[in-house]
């Protein structure tokens, strides 16, 4: 079998696209919530905070939408946990740093 | 553009897969959803002209207002005044409320009389773009969990297919792409034609579909993600904060007059027209002042217009979706508004509707030629017995499209004869959409998904032919209490309907031409009729 073809791996890849994909986009959409523009460590007022936190909420569909549209292009289903599932804890991980520190 | 043939091969399997499961459920939220466009003016079609009272000369607001208070005090708990001139000028929910799906809200009208007296009177909500809208959002699927229908994330489910359905069907088209996008080649048969056309309205269509796609998920699992980023903020809050609010509780006496609330908002947003004021907690400690404002040049946040809070005691705007510096919502806000906004359609006005409710029924479109394109795939070529799974996944399909075509119909054709009988409206809506629905998808069972779709169109049909007849019958024989159309609105969802009966009657045609003349082991190829025919003509 040529090594380097995609393997069907449905479950795996699915569930692997479901899962680390949903951590992954919290993770990714909290790094910004905490650092980026109007981020948590800063004073904003009442009607800011409500919209940034809508905003917030909502770019975390699009993000995990196209992490589990394209998890099929991965060869097989051990590589999409990794890759996914190591984002996934190292960007949960940095989230928890930032929740502890700041 | 090239690409790997392992790639395409896995984007295929990854298309049909997501496409023939999430394809029927979608077929009915977007057919539903096309006609959503025209919500208000379906309710104004079926509620009689004397259904909303008589609007009041301006600046009797206040006074009727007043009156309301005193003859009803619950009133200052949630109240609306509107200035709509096809709406009566004070409304209050006597039962249910605007937020939850009910059957039963009663609604209290009230204005003001010639001698400038109270007059009120209760109101069954009949609305029938509610129907509409639910099965919009549920697909009719029944039962609820928590404060949603059930459907609603079996909807949110089937987006999250419908998203990655569209990448996939886009991955695997891109090598043929330029040389195919606009071929629509009907000499190479009836399925490369259906083919084409699929291909061409989703690419042509794709950016309204993944908006669609990405607010239904939204839409559907709010709370989820909520949830989760309340894990994400910690200690900080999501909404409010370290701002100090005074809590006072004033005396609803202490109410400014409404031009003096109507002024602050005009002052706030200057080009909207307020439309309506939703006064909640008049004798309370948090008072709040919703006000709907309609620009119909801009860009709205909700389905028919954008809205603003504020205290209604102090007139301080707590914010808007209207944003022009005015407030604080920012870039977020922007965006925020922007995805809601494209999911309605609430831009571009009647000529924004009617391009969301083209592409709304192409999307509809778009899942059933999916379905029937996979159907004929998989027959066995030249042979007229086909497997079981495939007769059963043809006559679900017709069943469920026709269906929830028909039962939609129905509803139309029942309404005004409905409003004859002393029934609770809402109610029987639901029987005459579920009744047509199941007996739709039980007929398809039955007779075979060929010989149905013959059945189910005349019946689509005739049920659209029935809502201008009906006003026929109101305009002939004037005693019997059906009202004929009296708005351009009303005029047209009488001509729509008679459209959906033309193309049922043109798609009939077509039907029947493939049953008699098609290919045998077409989906739409029927035995029994075709041999009938046959021998007629020899006896003949």
């Amino acid at each position: 079998m040529n090594e380097s073809k995609i393997q069907s791996h449905w479950w795996s890849k699915t569930l692997a696209g479901i899962f680390a994909g949903f951590f992954l986009s919290i993770g990714v959409v909290g790094i910004f919530a905490w650092l980026g523009p109007d981020g948590l460590t800063q004073h904003i007022s009442e009607e800011q905070r409500l919209w940034k936190t809508q905003f917030n909420m909502w770019i975390i569909t699009p993000i995990w939408l196209i992490v589990l549209s394209f998890v099929y292009l991965f060869r097989t289903g051990k590589q999409a946990w990794t890759w996914l599932g190591g984002f996934a804890c190292l960007t949960i991980a940095i989230v928890a740093g930032l929740r502890g520190m700041l | 553009m090239k690409i790997r043939s392992d790639i395409l091969r896995t984007y295929q399997s990854v298309h049909t897969w997501t496409g023939i499961t999430a394809g029927l459920l979608l077929f009915i939220g977007f057919f539903a959803g096309a006609l959503t466009m025209f919500g208000s003016a379906i309710d104004d079609w079926a509620t009689p002209p004397d259904y909303q009272l008589q609007q009041v000369a301006t600046g009797q607001h206040d006074v009727l207002l007043r009156q309301v208070f005193a003859a009803y005090p619950d009133t200052v708990g949630n109240v609306t005044v509107s200035f709509d001139e096809h709406s009566s000028p004070v409304y209050w929910y006597d039962s249910g409320s605007a937020g939850g799906f009910s059957l039963d809200d009663q609604m209290m009208h009230a204005t003001l009389d010639a001698q400038g007296k109270l007059v009120s009177e209760l109101r069954h909500v009949n609305e029938l773009s509610m129907l509409i809208d639910y099965l919009h959002r549920s697909a009719g699927i029944i039962g609820e969990i928590g404060h949603d229908q059930a459907g609603v994330y079996v909807l949110g489910i089937a987006a999250f297919l419908y998203f990655i359905a569209l990448v996939s069907g886009l991955i695997f088209l891109l090598p043929s792409l330029l040389k195919s996008f606009f071929a629509l080649r009907k000499e190479k048969g009836a399925n490369r034609f259906w083919l084409d056309s699929h291909n061409l309205v989703g690419i042509a269509s794709l950016p309204f579909h993944i908006i669609i796609a990405v607010t239904v998920v939204v839409f559907s699992f709010h709370d989820l993600f909520y949830a989760g980023l309340s894990q994400v903020y910690g200690d900080k809050p999501l909404f409010g904060g370290d701002e100090h609010h005074k809590e006072v509780r004033y005396e609803v006496s202490a109410l400014p007059n409404l031009n003096d609330i109507r002024k602050r908002v005009e002052d706030y947003a200057p080009g909207y027209e307020v439309i309506s004021i939703n006064l909640r907690g008049l004798n309370s400690e948090h008072p709040s002042a919703s006000v709907a404002v309609l620009s119909e040049a801009s860009f709205m946040r909700g389905p028919h217009s954008d809205f603003l809070f504020m205290n209604p005691f102090t007139l301080e705007v707590d914010t808007s979706s209207v944003i022009n510096g005015n407030g604080q919502q920012g870039v977020w806000g922007s965006v925020v508004k922007t995805f809601f906004g494209l999911h309605f359609g609430s831009y571009g006005g009647e000529i924004g509707r009617w391009l969301y409710f083209i592409m709304g029924l192409g999307g509809a479109f778009l899942f059933y030629s999916g379905n029937l394109i996979w159907l004929e795939k998989r027959r066995k070529k030249q042979q007229v017995t086909q497997s079981k799974s495939s007769n059963f996944m043809a006559s679900l399909t017709v069943g469920v499209c026709l269906g929830s075509a028909i039962g939609i119909a129905g509803t139309f054709a029942a309404s005004k004869w409905l409003t004859l009988t002393a029934l609770n409206i809402n109610i029987a809506y639901m029987w005459v959409y579920y009744s047509l629905f199941f007996a739709a998808t039980i007929g398809a069972f039955a007779l075979g998904a060929a010989r149905f779709s013959l059945v189910g169109l005349h019946s689509f049909s005739l049920l659209c032919l029935i809502v201008p007849l009906t006003s026929l019958c109101g305009l002939l024989l004037p005693n019997m209490g059906i009202w004929v159309p009296s708005s351009t609105a009303d005029l047209g969802v009488e001509a729509g309907a008679l459209c959906f009966a033309i193309a049922g009657l043109v798609a009939a045609k077509r039907v029947k031409h493939r049953v008699y003349h098609g290919e045998v082991n077409s989906i739409w190829y029927c035995q029994k009729l075709t041999s009938s025919k046959a021998s007629s003509a020899h006896l003949a």
